[in-house]
């Protein structure tokens, strides 16, 4: 799968998990940029991520990440 | 040495004074000084422990370097791991390890098993509690690749050792805190003022509050069979105040004291009464403590129970909140004074209300609304009935609160409502009303121009608060609830 289709479906999971239909997210795209995405949402979004994409995160992954790109790649790495 | 002494301010006129005019344009000299006047300062205080808190210096010095260059995971998590079991062990040593001897002695006693087990003396160093969290967050965010490993040791021995912060806090990022050594701090006649400013607000709440009620207080709770229901209920309300106004007015003299040196440290409070619940409380009370805990115990834990929903997210909270209560001290009155707040979060949750951020409307006069002044009055009592647990020396002391409060006499007119109290009580509503109107603000009396014209009726503010401070405040009081943590 390609980084931007995995950029789209990430896009819509956050749209969803975060109940705001607005988000666009790109590459630099962290969580001071989205008012909804604190730690606490951040772990309903990585639930529902390894859910779409049938993948399992490590703890480092998860706590590693500085912006969306870090983390399609990692997804892209998995599937 | 305490901010509010004499002695302090002698020693930071002179490091003021040397810093910013042999150090004005040279990053090693005003680094150099930081660190010469921060050793001094623990020094004076505990030279015995200096040696300790150096060697710890170098050896997370030295494993930041470690993690950094490791190739593979593996060996990075290995030096993680020694840093933080290191860590660790330093606070658990000092701080716990009589605690543990003296528990585990009773539990044997209690199933029949004599035990013959002494405790130690240990002496405990000034700030464990603090500089143990810097260094182990250190190594943790080197790990995560958050920063790269300091190569200059006198910038991270300033970052552990900062005379502000090494006391009781706030316990500062490295991520955000050693950057700001890397160039010369340049003096402003802004940040000079704003500096200035905040001390003066801390002295305030800590001298004229926090220590005209400290003494009345703990007359309270030395003689609480001599009291009503009802003075100990108003007894821990007046705990929260002197609380608030204590550690809150301590954290304003540290940034105040650092923006003073061109240096930005981590904010600890963030007007917790206007909190509308537990939640709240806890993100806005001691926040670079419990931030501390949320990035390196709640978030890891809670992504490791993250397939649990709900229960996850509560285990996690509970461990979370556990810690945090027994971060204070070795003592099962912390514990359970943890566990009581960890369980306040469960209707949170369930609520699903954890997510959600409160946006308080306001009324034409711009207050809070009715219900909100409600919700803000019920998370303070949620907060002083724990107060029964962590003022208490031991649970038994918490008991004999509980039974003292209730009976008939919590219908009478609280013993200690003298003139001295209820004058205390006004300037408190004084306080949190200036607080309310100026919440946008880092404290309440924050200029928000420096312009010649704004700032002279902060002069007349800063006359009137030292005038009350000079004349009214308890000067004599010696010390602050944080350092004993």
């Amino acid at each position: 799968m390609e980084k931007n289709q995995i950029l789209a479906e990430v896009q819509e999971i956050f749209r969803e998990v975060l109940d705001n239909e607005e988000i666009v997210l790109a590459n630099e795209t962290n969580a001071d940029d989205i008012e909804e995405w604190d730690s606490l949402t951040h772990i309903q979004l990585i639930v529902a991520i390894e859910k779409h994409f049938k993948i399992k995160f490590t703890s480092l992954e998860i706590l590693s990440w500085k912006n969306v790109g870090e983390m399609i790649d990692c997804i892209k790495s998995k599937i | 040495m305490l901010f509010t002494s004499y002695r302090f301010l002698l020693f930071f006129t002179s490091l003021f004074v040397l810093y910013w005019i042999f150090g004005r344009k040279s990053v090693k000299v005003q680094n150099g000084l930081l660190l010469v006047f921060s050793y001094l300062f623990y020094g004076i205080a505990e030279w015995r422990m200096l040696p300790l808190l150096i060697v710890a210096t170098i050896v997370f010095y030295w494993l930041g370097i470690k993690i950094d260059k490791s190739n593979n995971i593996h060996s990075r998590k290995i030096f993680t791991h020694i840093g933080v079991l290191l860590g660790i062990g330093v606070l658990l040593y000092f701080k716990y390890f009589n605690f543990f001897i003296e528990s585990f002695a009773y539990f044997f006693d209690t199933i029949g098993i004599h035990t013959n087990i002494h405790t130690f003396n240990i002496l405990m160093p000034l700030g464990v509690s603090y500089f143990t969290f810097k260094l182990i967050s250190y190594v943790l965010e080197v790990e995560r690749w958050k920063m790269e490993a300091t190569k200059n040791f006198v910038d991270f021995a300033v970052y552990v050792s900062f005379f502000p912060t090494i006391m009781a806090g706030p316990i500062d990022r490295p991520n955000k805190f050693i950057p700001q050594l890397q160039s010369p701090r340049v003096f402003s006649i802004e940040s000079g003022i704003d500096g200035g400013q905040q001390i003066i607000w801390g002295l305030f709440k800590k001298v004229l509050i926090a220590d005209n009620l400290s003494p009345i207080i703990d007359g309270v709770w030395e003689n609480m069979s001599n009291y009503s229901g009802s003075t100990l209920v108003f007894a821990l309300f007046l705990y929260t105040i002197q609380m608030y106004a204590d550690f809150s007015g301590y954290s304003d003299m540290a940034i105040g004291v650092s923006k003073l040196l061109g240096i930005r440290i981590a904010k600890n409070f963030n007007y917790p009464f206007f909190a509308t619940n537990i939640k709240e409380f806890w993100q806005r009370w001691h926040i670079s403590l419990t931030g501390w805990l949320t990035d390196y115990v709640f978030t890891p834990l809670h992504i490791r129970f993250r397939d649990l929903g709900n229960f996850g997210m509560i285990l996690a909270i509970i461990i979370n909140m556990v810690l945090v209560g027994m971060w204070h001290g070795a003592n099962w009155t912390y514990a359970v004074f943890g566990l009581y707040q960890g369980l306040l979060f469960i209707p949170i949750i369930l609520k699903g209300k954890m997510h959600k951020k409160q946006k308080l409307q306001t009324t034409i006069l711009g207050l809070p609304k009715f219900v909100d002044i409600c919700k803000m009055f019920g998370v303070v009592c949620l907060y002083a009935i724990g107060i029964i647990l962590f003022r208490a020396e031991n649970l038994g002391q918490s008991w004999e609160m509980i039974r003292g409060i209730c009976n008939l006499s919590i219908f009478s007119l609280p013993q200690i409502l003298t003139h001295k109290v209820q004058w205390l009580l006004s300037v408190f509503f004084i306080l949190v009303i200036t607080e309310w109107y100026n919440r946008d603000r880092e404290y309440a009396i924050q200029p928000l121009s420096y312009s010649l014209k704004s700032i002279i009726p902060y002069i007349l503010i800063d006359y009137i608060l030292l005038f009350f401070v000079i004349f009214k405040g308890n000067v004599g009081a010696n010390s602050f609830i944080y350092f004993q943590f």
